[in-house]
């Protein structure tokens, strides 16, 4: 019972906190100077039209543009709520269609990155943690500072250079040519997706390596560790079953932040490596001021974050025993 | 007491125990050092302790070093620069790093360089050759563009360079590239410099200031609690919820076009501090609760120091060091952003230059392959960051001083 | 000694030392005591005296920066064996701990994992040591919770941590120590974290539980109050060094190092007159860079410049059964004579 009402609770603060969201997106796509028409008035006389005052006002009444900021604010997010997301400058389509035809590869790229960095750096972190000051642990520090250190976009470059070096040819977007048909087109898919994948994930893997290992070495010192080892149980049973299970909760808490830290790098990293994913879009969009698609991938990235945020509340609401027990003691 | 009737013996027996109360007296003092040495450390205060601590830790002294010296860099970056920020040469495009020769024709002249001509290979290809007729001598404090020291002081003395007042009249001025030029004929080295006036202190003035929207909003959201600090952690848990990059990308594509330099700096500045404050605030506001409960605040509140005095007093200083290292391991986000903005075109726009402004360049694979000098801002933007994780994890160890 | 009355544990010239960037600790120094079968032994001294280091030691579960030497020889079925030797978290020493040997903390709340019941983390203990299956394993749980005075057992073995109370909890741990019926039990504090009506409930349930399994107690505490209810023999440890040891009545009534006078004068008790109750002065010195003297050099009352000043004293019996390591008791024991 506890436990629904701990649900019910998160439920509906995320549907707060989206509709805070869904805000903010529209007054930051509304912040740059001029609107919509300006662009457009802008574009067609770059054309060579010429546009009249009264063609300009009555465009801008066609697009409402001309009403105060709340009213466009509450249409804007009435036609989010029933699919009419706008329509895009750029490519003349509905947004929503724009950002469907994208979220694919961008989840795909995102849950692989996701699972390769949780299956890596949790072994790699306990590693460090059992051998703390080991030549293996400094190593593995100063590795995981350097990933740290190396934005995104220059380690794709890199990579890609590397890559080029190696085999003559810059492997470039996602998928091959003609989709993948057959198993040698996947294999190619496969070896497309592992520049990206190391780039998106090394930093991430590197701080939730050395977080992991904080938190394994935090484990270590409380009482329970002690009691447990005064049982007689085996140093491998209280390692990968009870310290393991302790920092699997903060681990599982941080989704959220790891899913906003994956959008990051993927936005910056698509864009060199020209993946069809939001990011390029997204960079396009802004810079044309083309701002019902900016504005519904903004969205569509904060919403991610927050579905993320929610699925970790849920798993916790699973996984702790004492999770209403900790809402109680805030 | 040793006694003996042997006069003799007695002698050797007094110097005997003369030797032995020297190694006493060795003994008794060596323990008084190190008495005095653990009272010292039991007695210290918190920030000596942690000074203590820090100097010890031999990697992030490196660090704080090294960051020291990449910002006197930055200050003097025009003085220590050869090129000014629109000095360009065209014949001097994609020229390669500048190799330094000591030696002309058997002799040893101190360091000097020579002139590259650029020449066409069989595939029309560009290539630098170097003219080893005259030597060019690189020397100290020479004149070249003037700038504004500090936007002070008009000087056109440059640290170093080659003396191109001496050129016979015709020849173009040439310059010494230790990290060759850019495509427009521009000395790597100094844009570097030059960059790095915007990439080390915008996210130095972005961090000060989310770092006082932190301590002001966590503050008054932990401390007086209620439905103050419901709207704020709300506001808080909106902003998080974004992925910081797009939003940079979407709030810096707001900067309006065509304004000076100054202003986007600013801009930028300000659009770094406010996404960093979230998270920091949720820290502070969290140590506010957790020491509002504290005994001792208690105490004072009961014995009626004000809420001011009992935040700046109490409260603060309870998590100084907290914040301290936390604001250092945030410093390098800054970077990234800065640097990834940049990169992207949202950033610093010319003729101001950044890091990222520079790495732009390297936005294609091939232009990487033919002059990968150009990547040489990314060792300095990974180099300054490293510095400051280090730093940041060296007075995280240190803030913990009993541990 | 009779047969009866083997040693079941005897530490010999235990030392541990713990280095650090400042210097070297020695929290125990050349600690030595034996434990019969059957007796009840307790270990008394401030905090940092170093006694719960030495009761950890013994199982072998200090850390791996605790450098510690000497011996302690474990005695099971007239086989002696020297738990130091065994490799750390190695079979052997795994063997014994938990099964021969137990341990209850002095904090029932963290001793627990919270993320697993309290019946599991109790049944892990049998299923380890008597390979038991997990519905075996249950029913012996149940039935030494219910032992412990663990009301309705079967759904509290159920349920987390959090769900119990301190008290409850610490019957839990003591369950757990007692579920493989072990020769050794090791109480570290086991009352300092809980009320003082549970307390008295607590020592009492372990003083049956001693008769029932015939088990012997190394009863580690600060409290000299319940030292009397819980001990036949008793040592008292100041600085890393055991300073005087008796048996319980001995100890009360004729305590020799003017430490434990002081300990004992620190006591209220009830229709004692209306007194100051005694401090001792100053704090427990900490166990680096100490100089080659009576650790109690600077604290104590009745020290003599010339007597004491010198190295340290070592233990001296100075009745039957009775040892000291003071300078001053062994001359005072002197004077009147001894009673034998």
């Amino acid at each position: 019972m506890d436990k629904l009402k701990f649900i019910a609770k998160r439920l509906l603060l995320a549907v707060i906190t989206m509709f805070l969201i869904s805000f903010v997106v529209f007054f930051v796509i509304q912040l740059p100077p001029g609107d919509f028409v300006d662009t457009l008035v802008t574009n067609m006389i770059a054309e060579g039209e010429k546009v009249s005052q009264a063609e300009i006002a009555a465009l801008r009444e066609l697009y409402g543009v001309d009403r105060p900021f709340l009213e466009q604010y509450f249409d804007w997010l009435g036609g989010i709520l029933t699919g009419d997301w706008g329509t895009s400058f750029n490519f003349n389509e509905n947004v929503l269609s724009i950002i469907l035809e994208y979220l694919g590869p961008t989840m795909m790229l995102s849950i692989v990155t996701l699972i390769v960095q949780y299956v890596v750096s949790i072994p790699i972190g306990i590693y460090a943690a059992k051998h703390q000051y080991s030549v293996g642990d400094y190593a593995l520090t100063l590795v995981g500072f350097i990933g740290m250190a190396i934005p995104h976009f220059l380690f794709a470059i890199l990579l890609m250079y590397i890559s080029y070096q190696l085999t003559g040819t810059a492997v470039m977007g996602l998928f091959p040519e003609g989709g993948i048909v057959d198993f040698a087109s996947f294999l190619d898919f496969l070896k497309r997706l592992i520049i990206p994948i190391i780039v998106i994930g090394l930093g991430g893997t590197c701080s939730s390596i050395r977080s992991t290992r904080a938190l394994m070495l935090d484990e270590q010192t409380r009482p329970y560790v002690l009691c447990t080892r005064a049982k007689g149980v085996k140093e491998s049973t209280l390692t990968w079953k009870y310290e393991l299970r302790a920092i699997l909760n903060p681990t599982v808490s941080g989704l959220g932040g790891i899913i906003a830290g994956i959008f990051n790098g993927s936005t910056i990293t698509a864009i060199v490596l020209l993946l069809p994913t939001l990011g390029p879009i997204l960079l396009q969009a802004l810079k044309t001021q083309d701002v019902y698609l900016s504005g519904g991938i903004l969205l569509i990235s904060a919403t991610l974050v927050v579905i993320g945020t929610l699925i970790s509340d849920l798993l916790l609401a699973v996984l702790d025993p004492r999770i209403q027990y900790i809402e109680e003691t805030k | 007491m040793k006694q003996s009737a042997d006069p003799k013996a007695k002698a050797s027996a007094s110097s005997l125990t003369e030797k032995e109360e020297r190694a006493a007296e060795k003994q008794r003092r060596k323990e008084e050092k190190a008495r005095i040495k653990q009272e010292k450390y039991y007695t210290a205060s918190q920030w000596q302790l942690m000074g203590r601590k820090l100097v010890k830790h031999k990697l992030a002294m490196g660090s704080a070093v090294l960051l020291i010296i990449l910002y006197l860099f930055a200050a003097f970056a025009n003085f220590i620069a050869p090129q000014g920020l629109e000095d360009y040469s065209s014949s001097a495009s994609n020229m390669p790093p500048t190799p330094l020769h000591f030696v002309h024709e058997g002799e040893f002249i101190g360091p000097f360089i020579y002139r590259f001509e650029v020449e066409r290979d069989e595939m029309r290809n560009k290539i630098f050759v170097e003219d080893t007729s005259t030597p060019y001598r690189l020397q100290f404090f020479v004149h070249g563009t003037s700038y504004k020291l500090f936007g002070l002081f008009e000087t056109d003395l440059h640290l170093y360079g080659v003396d191109n007042s001496q050129l016979p009249p015709g020849q173009e001025p040439l310059q010494y590239m230790p990290f060759g030029a850019d495509q427009l004929g521009r000395d790597l080295f100094s844009r570097i410099l030059i960059g790095s006036q915007v990439s080390l202190t915008v996210p130095l003035l972005g961090t000060i200031i989310s770092f006082v929207l932190a301590l002001v909003i966590g503050g008054i959201s932990g401390y007086y609690g209620g439905w103050i600090d419901t709207v704020i952690q709300r506001i808080v848990e909106v902003l998080s919820s974004f992925p910081t990059l797009p939003l940079w990308m979407a709030l810096s594509a707001a900067i309006p076009a065509g304004i000076p330099v100054v202003q986007v700096y600013i801009w930028i500045t300000l659009i770094m501090s406010l996404m960093g404050w979230t998270g920091l605030a949720r820290t502070v506001r969290s140590r506010f609760l957790s020491l509002k409960k504290e005994d001792y605040v208690m105490a004072a509140r009961l014995s009626g120091v004000s809420d001011m005095k009992i935040v700046a007093k109490h409260l603060v200083p309870g998590f100084m060091s907290y914040l301290i290292v936390n604001l250092t391991l945030g410093i390098p986000n800054m970077i990234l952003g800065e640097t990834s903005m940049s990169f992207l075109g949202l950033g610093m726009r010319a003729p101001a230059t950044s890091w990222g402004v520079l790495l732009q360049e390297c936005q294609n694979v091939s232009n990487i392959a033919n002059c990968p000098w150009k990547l040489i801002p990314l060792v300095f933007v990974a180099v300054s960051i490293l510095a400051f994780n280090f730093l940041g994890d060296g007075l995280r160890d240190a803030a913990d001083p009993y541990k | 000694m009779e047969g009866k009355n083997q040693n079941v544990l005897s530490v010999e010239d235990l030392s541990i030392r713990i280095k650090l960037d400042e210097g070297t600790l020695t929290p125990v120094r050349g600690v030595s005591f034996q434990i019969r079968q059957g007796e009840t032994m307790g270990l008394v001294g401030e905090s940092g005296c170093g006694k719960s280091l030495t009761s950890k030691a013994i199982l072998g579960i200090n850390t791996p920066n605790c450098k510690t030497t000497g011996k302690i020889l474990f005695t099971e079925d007239g086989k002696t064996q020297d738990l130091l030797k065994l490799k750390f978290g190695g079979a052997e020493i795994r063997k014994i701990r938990g099964k021969d040997i137990s341990m209850i903390f002095q904090e029932p709340m963290t001793s627990f994992s919270p993320l697993f019941t309290v019946g599991s983390q109790i049944a892990e203990s049998v299923r380890i040591h008597t390979g038991k299956k997990k519905k075996e394993a249950r029913e012996i749980v149940v039935e030494t919770m219910k032992k412990v005075g663990i009301s309705n057992p079967e759904k509290r073995f159920d349920q987390y941590p959090h769900e119990f109370s301190g008290g409850m909890l610490q019957r839990a741990l003591i369950a757990m120590a007692l579920v493989c019926s072990p020769r050794l039990l090791i109480a570290d504090e086991p009352t300092t974290a809980l009320d003082v009506t549970i307390q008295a409930q607590i020592l009492e349930l372990m003083n049956q539980l001693k008769k029932d399994y015939g088990m012997s107690i190394l009863y580690i505490t600060h409290d000299l109050g319940t030292v009397a209810q819980m001990c036949d023999n008793v040592a008292v440890m100041y600085l890393g060094q055991i300073v005087e040891y008796a048996d319980v009545h001995e100890i009360f009534k004729n305590p020799q190092h003017p430490y434990t006078r002081g300990l004992m004068g620190s006591v209220h008790r009830i229709g004692g007159g209306k007194e100051r109750l005694f401090s001792i002065e100053g704090t427990v010195p900490v166990a680096m860079n100490l100089p080659d003297r009576c650790g109690f050099y600077d604290r104590c009352t009745s020290r003599e410049e010339g007597a004491c000043g010198g190295s340290c004293p070592g233990m001296r019996e100075v009745s039957p059964g009775h040892w000291v390591a003071c300078w001053r008791a062994c001359g005072a024991e002197k004077e009147e004579g001894g009673h034998e």
